[in-house]
């Protein structure tokens, strides 16, 4: 389903060059990192736990500043810049509806209620939770929370679209219709998406490109594009390409782990 | 069938204490009898009954001017207990500045700061009030800084990145996701500002017409009437417990759309 | 920052403070009159307030060996106030200090206790206010308006009873002299021994009006003792009667040295204040009654006036005879 729109928003690139994070008390999370992320592009990050994925993200989204190194977050249009953040954990604010949730980062931006309010309920029925509205988050499953947590990142229509293991709590089923929601919300805005992940297939099912971490301190092992169709569809799983895709970044995370 | 599901709820919930009240009245009631324990020390649970009902327009008054004040002290402690904490909570050094100083509410004795606040304020509403919102203050402060600064790290990061500044943070994140505990602060200051405004009006109550169950319990208690300070005392009691289950019950009404804590 | 288990020494060393602690109290609580090598008999005496010339007999018939000649040593207990003959009547302590008209209240309640001795003849309570209002009579303080910080005692109701078209706000009392020093319009109980006398040494100007001036007069600072000791041990209340009798005239006569023992008790009240209120007591102890009989005597009548006075405050339902409620080596039983 893809957004016909000629006002689709193209996404911000991302450069990171010779990024060094190093925690109080001497830990090294990653190590010399030199990332380039084109506009528009889907790209997947693997790495053992606590190989500095989500250090990476943080930096990237301007939650922490690195020990060393430069990060670049180019704007495609000045002025209307957004970086959107989906963690792992739906985090609703809990005495809010669905739609006031889905609307809070415009409200933090100063939007008028009755615009943000359309923003929210497009965004809502976009992921499918239309008639959820005045439902408190209490009262949703995980997997309606992180659909609610998908629509409130892209209530602000961002440039830049970062996900922090999202899906990894919840069940197969749920984690794969998420998976298939994600990819159709990238085909019709083409913001830049980073998506961290532990899960192989995921990575390849979603992304055209996929980045292995070492273990601490993380080093890029492994940067190669996904030689996969542009069009994902649920069957490709099945099939011998998609295996072959997976044992690559597998192969990159034992070498990794070593 | 719906008509009576009400009424069972109530006998479910309120049956069980009322159940015990009673028993234990009638074991103290034997033992007393039995013992011969003399009246000045311990009365007799059905002369403090039967005293309740003779003298209730007096005691009834008492409790009510003693409900007046508790309620003045209480409402002073909700509000600037949060004020306080959310004041307390927007920066680490006013923080560790001041903190150490809210403990004085918890510890200071009111016997000794009751006398000056008689001579600041008159005594009477206004001291038996400001005492029991010194005695109170303080769990409200310390269970609401509690709740603003453990707000989740992660949602405290979404509003960065959106650009929310100091304000909307507190007020739009920290303080609505501390509510539960505002709601469990409120819940023990309700029984401790009945404490403090029956101790307070030992010291620096009014005599006369406006007297509270604190000047009560005293006269009562100097001219030998253990009956009625006792018959006192059970209003003062039920007056704590009406205030507690206030609090639990608009906590529940407040958080029941989104907390864990509102489903019992 | 980790909790480190105790080593043993720590746990040897806090159990033996503990033990100390623990043996430190127990010998406080040896009861009253338990025997030891010597023939003196072991009583107590609690007093309801805190050592001040108002129980300088007491401490005089100590310091000066009358209780000893008697054969008693009687332990001596300083205490804030409280209804002192709950302590009496459950065997807490053996005598303790209260005013006359709770001892009817006692009674009426069960508790068998019995005065034995009245040191001031003419009670002390007043009301003190300041000069600068221009009173000249305790009417004065109901007629206008002000307010009077009291506790709710019979004395009170006696004199809300006699001026019933009282407009002053009554207040509880607050301990000392702090808020009468604040406030102009404040009328304050008080025993003429005592708070007007600070209040003088702090620069005021307190007058003070006797409750006794306008008809309620119970005995004050009564000692009391239990009926049953009374019955079962007359020699020794007759002692003891004979013991506080010296002691009071020793302190009447020269209450210096008595004075500076207590004083060391009692750091709130200076030298000088503690030889004012001896002064000012005299009269209430030592008067023409007394001269006639002995210090401490109480007659069958003040009695039965004040158990009247009490029952028509309703303060007591009925009033008793006049001889169950005191005893008087001088008096016939």
């Amino acid at each position: 389903m893809s957004d016909a729109s000629p006002a689709a928003t193209p996404g911000s690139s991302v450069t990171l060059r010779g990024v060094r994070q190093v925690f109080p008390g001497g830990v090294v999370a990653v190590e010399s990192i030199d990332l380039e992320v084109a506009a528009g592009e889907f790209v997947a990050i693997l790495g053992p736990s606590g190989c500095g994925k989500s250090t990476l993200l943080r930096i990237i989204a301007g939650l922490d500043r690195p020990t060393a190194g430069a990060v670049t977050v180019h704007r495609p249009d000045a002025g209307r810049f957004d970086t959107a953040y989906v963690f792992q954990d739906s985090h609703l604010l809990p005495w809010r509806t669905v739609v006031s949730n889905a609307a809070l980062p415009l409200e933090l931006r100063g939007v008028d209620r009755a615009r943000r309010r359309e923003a929210a309920t497009a965004a809502l029925v976009k992921v499918g939770l239309g008639d959820a509205l005045e439902r408190y988050p209490a009262q949703l499953s995980g997997g309606m929370r992180m659909r609610v947590s998908l629509a409130r990142a892209m209530v602000t229509d961002p440039t830049l679209l970062l996900l922090d293991e999202p899906f990894a709590a919840l069940d197969e089923i749920t984690r794969q219709r998420l998976d298939e929601q994600l990819r159709e919300l990238w085909q019709s805005r083409r913001m830049t998406v980073i998506f961290v992940t532990h899960s192989t297939s995921e990575a390849v099912y979603l992304a055209e490109r996929t980045v292995v971490l070492s273990k601490r301190p993380g080093r890029i092992v492994v940067d190669r594009t996904v030689d996969l169709p542009p069009e994902r569809v649920a069957e490709l799983r099945a099939t011998a390409e998609f295996a072959r895709e997976t044992r690559f970044v597998y192969e990159g995370l034992e070498r990794g782990e070593a | 069938m719906s008509s009576t599901a009400p009424l069972r709820r109530f006998v479910a919930s309120f049956g069980p204490p009322v159940v015990v009240l009673v028993a234990g009245m009638l074991l103290v009631e034997l033992y007393v009898r039995w013992a011969n324990t003399p009246i000045y020390l311990v009365p007799r649970p059905s002369k403090v009954l039967l005293t309740l009902n003779l003298e209730r327009e007096y005691l009834v008054a008492a409790l009510w001017t003693t409900t007046k004040a508790a309620l003045v002290g209480f409402g002073a402690s909700a509000f600037s207990g949060v004020a306080i904490a959310i004041v307390l909570a927007s920066s680490v050094w006013v923080r560790r500045a001041l903190s150490p100083y809210t403990v004085f509410f918890q510890t200071v004795p009111i016997i000794a700061i009751a006398p000056m606040l008689s001579i600041w304020l008159a005594p009477g509403l206004k001291a038996v009030s400001a005492c029991a919102f010194i005695v109170s203050v303080f769990p409200v402060i310390a269970n609401t800084l509690a709740g603003l600064v453990a707000t989740d790290p992660a949602l405290v990061d979404l509003f960065r990145l959106y650009g929310a500044g100091r304000a909307a943070t507190m007020f739009k994140l920290r303080f609505p996701s501390s509510l539960p505990n505002v709601f469990t602060g409120l819940r023990v200051a309700a029984g401790l500002t009945v404490i403090g405004t029956v101790v307070a009006e030992f010291l620096v109550g009014e005599l006369g017409e406006e007297q509270g169950l604190g000047v009560v319990i005293v006269s009562a208690s100097h001219n030998g009437h253990s009956d009625r300070v006792f018959a006192a005392v059970l209003l003062a009691s039920a007056l704590g417990l009406a205030m507690f289950g206030t609090v639990n019950l608009v906590g529940r009404r407040v958080l029941a759309n989104w907390h864990a804590s509102a489903r019992d | 920052m980790s909790t480190r288990v105790w080593t043993r020494r720590e746990i040897a060393v806090l159990l033996a403070l503990s033990a100390a602690v623990g043996l430190g109290c127990k010998k406080d609580k040896e009861a009253p009159g338990a025997g030891s090598a010597s023939h003196a008999k072991h009583l107590s005496l609690t007093l309801d307030w805190v050592p001040e010339p108002e129980f300088g007999g007491f401490y005089a018939a100590r310091e000066s060996g009358a209780f000893g000649t008697h054969g008693l040593d009687v332990d001596i207990k300083p205490r804030g106030q409280g209804e002192t003959w709950k302590l009496v009547a459950q065997h807490v302590t053996d005598f303790a200090t209260t005013s006359a008209d709770q001892v009817l209240i006692a009674r009426e309640q069960g508790a068998d206790v019995v005065a034995i001795f009245a040191v001031y003849q003419t009670s002390p309570q007043g009301i003190m206010v300041h000069k600068a209002r221009g009173f000249s009579k305790i009417d004065d303080v109901f007629t206008n308006p002000g307010t009077l910080e009291a506790e709710d005692a019979p004395w009170l109701k006696y004199l809300l009873r006699k001026f019933p078209g009282s407009v002053v706000k009554l207040v509880s009392n607050s301990p000392g002299i702090a808020s009468f020093l604040a406030k102009p319009e404040l009328s304050k109980q008080c025993f003429i021994t005592s708070e007007p006398l600070q209040a003088l040494a702090a620069d005021s100007d307190p007058q003070t009006f006797l409750i006794a001036d306008a008809g309620y007069n119970p005995y004050t600072t009564v000692v009391i003792a239990r009926g049953e000791m009374v019955r079962d041990e007359p020699e020794t209340i007759k002692q003891m009667i004979l013991a506080l009798r010296e002691g009071w005239r020793a302190y009447v006569d020269d209450p210096a040295a008595t004075n500076a023992v207590m004083g060391k008790l009692n750091r709130e009240m200076d030298a000088h204040t503690f030889a004012e209120s001896a002064r000012v007591q005299r009269a209430l102890i030592e008067t023409d009654a007394t001269k006639k009989s002995a210090l401490g005597e109480m007659t069958t009548e003040r009695w039965q006036t004040l158990a009247q006075q009490l029952v028509d405050l309703a303060v007591i339902k009925k009033a008793p005879p006049a001889r169950e409620l005191f005893v008087s080596p001088l008096a016939t039983p």
